[in-house]
This record gives C-alpha cells, sequence and structure tokens, in this order.
C-alpha cells in the first residue's frame, strides 16, 4: 500500500511537471551574430566578396596563391548557452516539412542571415556558448524539412549521399586548374574556379563516412546578462582565411574540387579554428 | 486501489490536451509476417488527398526541365513500377543514364535507397531524378516554382498541408512520398500460400525450397532482400563502383544492393546494369558465370568454383517460384 501512495504522489508529480506551460519568471533574449572576417596580418578586415567570375584576386594564402570569393554559406544549430550558476539552456532544434527551429544558415550575401536571435531565454548571466557547424543526424533523419533545411532554397544538401553541407564555398584562384563541377557560382569552363563543400554526418571508421560537423564551445570575457530589459549581442567572428591558412596549408592547384565528406577533412579542421569569440555588448 | 489507479493513468494520459487527430492513415495493413514500415509514418500521416497529389506529381513531366519526363516514364506501374525497356534509364532528350530503374514496391520498409545505398530517407530520393543532368535535367528550386504558378497544384497542397503559405520542397516530396509508400506488394500467390489462401503447385513447392537452400539467405523473406550490400559476380573490373562510391571503401568495391525479388518475372531487364533481358539468363548466370574478384560474397564461394550449383529442373523449378510472386493486385489496382 505504501508503495502505491508513493506511486501516486510521483504520478501526480510527474503530471504537475509534464504540462507546465507557465515560463519561467522572466526571459529575455539574446543576439549572436556570426561575423564573416578576414584577419590580414593579425588584422581583422570586413570581407569583400567578388562577383562569379571576377579575375580580381584580394587574397592570398599562406602558400602565396591569390584567390577571391563568391559565396560562402554555413549552418549552426544546436546553440547551447551556460549561465554562471552552470544552468544550460539548449536552443530548441527542430526539424519538420512545415519548418525548422534551432538551425541557422549564415548567408555571407544575406546580412540578416548572419545575426541569430535567441528569444525566450531565461533571465540570467551567461558566459559560455556552445553550438555545431553542420546539421547532424537528426536534421538528416527526419527527411525532407522546411526552413533553413528546405534543400531547394538552402542548396546546402547533397542528393547523390544524403546529408547537409556544413560550410559552402567558392570563388576562383590563379593558382587553380579549373573544371569544377557542382557549384552554384562557378561555371563548369570557369578555368580558375574552386569549391570547396565541406560535411559528412556519419562516423564509420574505415569508410568514407568521416565527420566532418564541429562542435565548438567558447568562454566569454565577460558575462552576458539577460532579463526582461537588457538583450546582450555577442559578437562572434569566422575567418574566412583561416580556411585554407590554419592547421593544414591548402594548396589551390589540384585541390579546389571538394563535395563530399572524405576530401573535407583538413579545410574542416581548419573550419573548426576559424571561429572566435569576440566580444559582447551588453 | 487498481481502478484508482487506472483512472489516474488515464488522466495522465489525457492530461496535457495535445489533440492528436489520429487520422487514419491509409497505409493498408500488414500481413502478420511483415516487418513494421522503416519510414516514420507519424511524421507524414498519409491521406487520400496527399495520396492521390502524390501520384498525379508522379505522373506528371512538369517535373523535369523540359515537361516530357515524369517518375512514370521510368517507373511503370504495369511492370511494378520499373522500367520494361531500357537497361540504362533514359531521361530528357533521350540522355541515357547510368544505372537500371529498380521497380518502386515496398519502399516503406526500406531502409536505404538506389543500388549503392546512397540515400537514407525515401524524402530523399526524387531529388536525384529531378537534379540529375542524365534524367529529369531540373533543379528542385524551379520545380517548385512551376508548382506555384500552376492553376491547380497550389490549392491541393494547401488542402493536404493546412498549415502552408506557399508550396515548398519538403512538402512537394512529402506528397511524392505519400504515393509510393502506399506502393506494398503483398498480395501475391506467394502471400496467399503463406496466410494459408491457396497453395503451390508441387513445380513451385519444390522451387521454393531450392530458393530457400541457395537465394534466401540474400533475397530473404518476406521482403525478398536483406538489404545489404553484396558482390554476386557480375564482374572483375568494376565500372560501377556501387556501395564503395559512397563509402569509398576497398571492401565495397563492385558490392550492390540486394534487390527484392518481389514481381521480379515482371521487371526484365535484370541487374544494376540490366546487363540480363530474362531469368535463365540470371540463373545461368549464377549456375556458370560467377566471376572470382576480392570482394565476391561468400556465398557464392562455397563449392569447387564460384557460384550457386543449379540443375536444369532447379531452375525450372525456381522460375516457377519467381513466378508466384507477382503481385497483380498491386499493378491492376485502379488507385495506383
Ligand atoms: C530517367 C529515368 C528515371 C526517372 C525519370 C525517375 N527515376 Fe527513379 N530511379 C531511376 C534509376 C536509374 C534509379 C536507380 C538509381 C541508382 O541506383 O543510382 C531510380 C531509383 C529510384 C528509387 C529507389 C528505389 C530503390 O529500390 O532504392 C525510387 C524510390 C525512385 N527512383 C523514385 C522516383 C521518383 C519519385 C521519380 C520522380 C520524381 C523518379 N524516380 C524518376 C530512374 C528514374
Ligand atoms: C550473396 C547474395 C546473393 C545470393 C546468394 C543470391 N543473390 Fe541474387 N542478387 C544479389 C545481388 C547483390 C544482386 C544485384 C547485383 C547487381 O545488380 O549488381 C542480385 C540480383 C538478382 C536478380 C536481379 C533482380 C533485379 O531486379 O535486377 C535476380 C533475379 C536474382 N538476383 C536472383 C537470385 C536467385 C534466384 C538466387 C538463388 C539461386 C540468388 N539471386 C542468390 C545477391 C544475391
Amino acid at each position: 500500500m505504501k508503495s502505491i501512495i508513493k506511486l501516486f504522489t510521483l504520478l501526480t508529480l510527474v503530471t504537475f511537471f509534464s504540462c507546465d506551460k507557465d515560463e519561467p519568471a522572466t526571459t529575455g533574449s539574446m543576439e549572436v551574430e556570426f561575423d564573416n572576417i578576414a584577419i590580414v596580418n593579425g588584422i581583422q578586415q570586413q570581407l569583400t566578396m567578388a562577383t562569379p567570375g571576377s579575375a580580381t584576386y584580394g587574397y592570398t594564402n599562406s602558400l602565396g596563391q591569390k584567390f577571391n570569393i563568391n559565396l560562402l554559406r554555413y549552418y549552426i544549430s544546436a546553440i547551447e548557452l551556460e549561465a554562471t550558476d552552470g544552468k544550460v539552456y539548449k536552443d530548441v532544434l527542430e526539424a519538420t516539412a512545415s519548418g525548422t527551429k534551432g538551425y541557422y544558415l549564415i548567408d555571407e550575401s544575406k546580412p540578416a542571415s548572419q545575426v541569430i536571435e535567441l528569444a525566450n531565454l531565461p533571465s540570467g548571466k551567461y558566459n559560455k556558448i556552445t553550438f555545431t557547424v553542420g546539421v547532424d543526424s537528426t536534421g538528416v533523419l527526419n527527411g525532407a524539412t522546411g526552413g533553413a533545411l528546405d534543400p531547394a532554397t538552402s542548396k546546402m544538401f547533397w542528393n547523390w549521399n544524403s546529408g547537409y553541407i556544413a560550410l559552402k564555398f567558392e570563388g576562383q584562384s590563379d593558382a587553380s586548374n579549373g573544371g569544377v563541377s557542382g557549384a552554384e557560382t562557378i561555371t563548369a569552363d570557369n578555368a580558375k574556379g574552386m569549391a570547396y563543400h565541406i560535411g559528412g554526418w556519419k562516423n564509420i571508421p574505415g569508410t568514407a563516412f568521416v565527420y566532418n560537423n564541429k562542435r565548438i564551445s567558447f568562454d566569454f570575457d565577460t558575462d552576458a546578462i539577460v532579463d526582461a530589459k537588457s538583450s546582450p549581442h555577442v559578437h562572434m567572428t569566422f575567418d574566412v582565411l583561416g580556411l585554407f591558412n590554419g592547421h593544414h596549408k591548402v594548396d589551390f592547384t589540384g585541390n579546389h574540387n571538394v563535395h563530399k565528406p572524405s576530401d573535407g577533412v583538413d579545410i574542416a579542421h581548419n573550419m573548426e579554428e576559424s571561429f572566435s569569440f569576440d566580444h559582447i555588448h551588453q | 486501489m487498481r481502478l484508482y489507479l487506472f483512472a489516474i493513468s488515464l488522466l495522465l494520459f489525457t492530461s496535457c490536451g495535445k489533440d492528436d487527430k489520429d487520422e487514419a492513415s491509409l497505409f493498408p495493413k500488414l500481413p502478420d509476417y511483415f516487418p513494421s514500415p522503416v519510414y516514420p509514418l507519424n511524421e507524414n500521416p498519409i491521406t487520400q488527398d496527399g495520396f492521390v497529389l502524390g501520384k498525379d506529381l508522379f505522373n506528371d513531366p512538369l517535373l523535369s526541365s523540359d515537361n516530357s519526363v515524369a517518375c512514370s516514364n521510368c517507373h511503370v506501374k504495369a511492370v511494378a513500377f520499373t522500367d520494361p525497356q531500357h537497361a540504362l534509364s533514359l531521361g530528357v532528350n533521350e540522355r541515357s543514364g547510368i544505372r537500371n530503374a529498380p521497380p518502386i514496391v515496398n519502399m516503406a520498409f526500406m531502409k536505404e535507397f538506389m543500388w549503392d545505398g546512397g540515400v537514407v530517407h525515401l524524402d530523399f530520393v526524387p531529388p536525384n531524378a529531378i537534379e540529375n543532368p542524365l534524367e529529369m535535367d531540373e533543379k528542385m528550386a524551379h520545380v517548385v516554382a512551376k508548382l506555384n504558378r500552376h492553376s491547380s497544384y497550389p490549392g491541393r497542397f494547401k488542402k493536404v498541408f493546412p498549415t502552408m503559405d506557399t508550396i515548398t520542397s519538403p512538402l512537394l516530396l512529402k506528397a511524392l512520398a505519400q504515393f509510393q509508400l502506399m506502393l506494398v506488394s503483398q498480395a501475391s500467390k506467394y502471400d496467399k500460400v503463406r496466410q494459408g489462401k491457396s497453395e503451390f503447385t508441387a513445380t513451385e513447392a519444390r522451387g521454393y525450397e531450392t530458393y530457400k537452400q541457395k537465394c534466401a539467405s540474400c533475397h530473404t523473406e518476406p521482403l525478398f532482400s536483406n538489404q545489404q550490400f553484396f558482390n554476386n559476380g557480375l564482374d572483375t573490373q568494376f565500372a560501377d563502383e556501387g556501395r564503395a562510391r559512397i563509402t569509398e571503401s576497398a571492401l565495397d568495391l563492385g558490392k550492390f544492393k540486394v534487390p527484392s525479388l518481389r514481381n521480379v518475372v515482371i521487371t526484365a531487364p535484370y541487374m544494376h546494369d540490366g546487363r540480363f533481358k530474362d531469368l535463365n539468363a540470371v540463373l545461368e548466370h549464377y549456375n556458370n558465370g560467377v566471376k572470382y574478384s576480392a570482394t565476391l560474397a561468400a556465398q557464392l564461394q562455397s563449392g569447387a568454383k564460384p557460384g550457386i550449383a543449379l540443375s536444369v529442373s532447379e531452375k525450372a523449378d525456381l522460375i516457377a517460384f519467381l513466378s508466384t510472386l507477382t503481385d497483380y493486385e498491386l499493378i491492376s489496382d485502379p488507385r495506383f
């Protein structure tokens, strides 16, 4: 009998909590900006994009090869914020045909896409952010998905080997010998084109199913205080040159047409190291 | 006391008031020896309007660049939704593809799609055809735009997906899936025998025994595929790398997804490249044509020479048994 009473209490408790529709006492919001930049000689510069087909090269990789950028797009997903009291806020992840939550497609050609608004955040002092660059299995295995993951509008899906491209870079280099296929801004007859489509969400050792999405964390230098009155702005940067000049020095001669997970491993590693936390506007 | 607890659990069940409309899915009732669907039917409940919309899209050449090729060009109902003629599929402007179009039946139970298994969800299959220059040579975004401009599609989509504003690619893919999911083959003579409603002839029964001994390890009941990848000894050099195209592993060279044998009598030509015109040629391949290579399936290496020895009478029996796998109800069902 005693155990039945215990069970009853438990059940009541469960009912109570599972249907709790009340918001926490106060909530606020936060903006997380992903600012795509170029770090040249240690100095941050705003990114300059070139029109497709342009042979004007504003950037140089660490091997001295000149290049430009036509397209830059990547997914940020599964954002988590950690508060100073140890509580973790997880941005809701949802992928259905009618839309998505928690998947953000950052597109250099669309300034509005570079600022992620996290609304209904419990009030608190946040000092750490974690996010995934790319789309993990739940985003893929739900089948055709709308919103940020719509394959027709995002153009970030690999048909032949189901999965989302985490990061798409297209441009031109005088070192490239062309012949790029399957690119958006580079035509097949472009003798200097480059396409780096980086992705891969499975991990099966001994096969080409390599995991190239990256889960990255940053501590903030000051606390981001969220409450009903203040909505801080967190400024992250992504150094595009780091894709090629990072840990792995990327040679644009002969390795400039990347369209599958196994070919993107080094650049995915560089990509991970090209994100930085910059500052917070309170 | 028990009643009391029961009442509480009932309460628990309903207390959150998430009113699932629980639309009676059109998906057919399955025989008890069938597996449960792999496709998450709850995320794309099949409705009458959705299924008919999917069917009309499947038959509509609007999905191709020059409005000339529909899904049904290569997946023909009369032959269990495969291509009755072309070894290699034929797309817009008579462009020849690289593989044989497989039948589209029992897709609800498949984990992976295409001969190489590169596609992991039924929803993601159509863009491969639509955006392949050798097939429908279109862009998804352009198909979506054409559908939105169409006189009747926007209204029909809205009826199926009431919360939508405009037609989007996932809605197109969900509708196509609704039609394809309904193509369940479960009413062949073989099924009737299993359900005790019919009996095999003596030849069919002998063929069934031969099949169980020599073929069932790969073409496993009741789907007649174990959904794994094998090299069944067609080649020593692999113009089409098969599964290795996806895994890039030398261990997968020349391996292809085991095709279902349901309806096989009417789905010629055979193999990933349609190289065999009839079942006699297939059986003669297993009997006397299997070529050794490093990735050849172990099951085909148990005898003195590679392959599966089949006597003349075993072949005849096998063909009689395979003939019982044809689902005439499916291919004559006016709904499809
Ligand atoms: C030009 C011929 C052609 C057209 C048009 C075509 N297909 Fe296919 N289909 C194929 C071929 C060839 C394959 C096998 C491809 C492979 O394995 O790489 C295939 C494979 C499939 C499969 C996977 C079957 C399996 O067992 O894995 C499905 C499902 C399918 N097609 C559905 C469709 C739909 C839906 C459409 C219309 C949007 C369509 N097809 C249009 C030729 C075609
Ligand atoms: C080791 C696994 C294995 C065994 C055993 C096996 N098969 Fe197959 N079978 C396959 C594979 C794999 C394919 C597809 C190969 C390809 O297209 O490259 C195939 C293809 C076929 C096809 C062509 C189907 C189509 O739609 O194109 C037929 C028919 C067939 N097998 C019949 C049989 C029969 C009958 C037996 C027994 C005598 C048998 N198989 C034994 C693996 C096997």
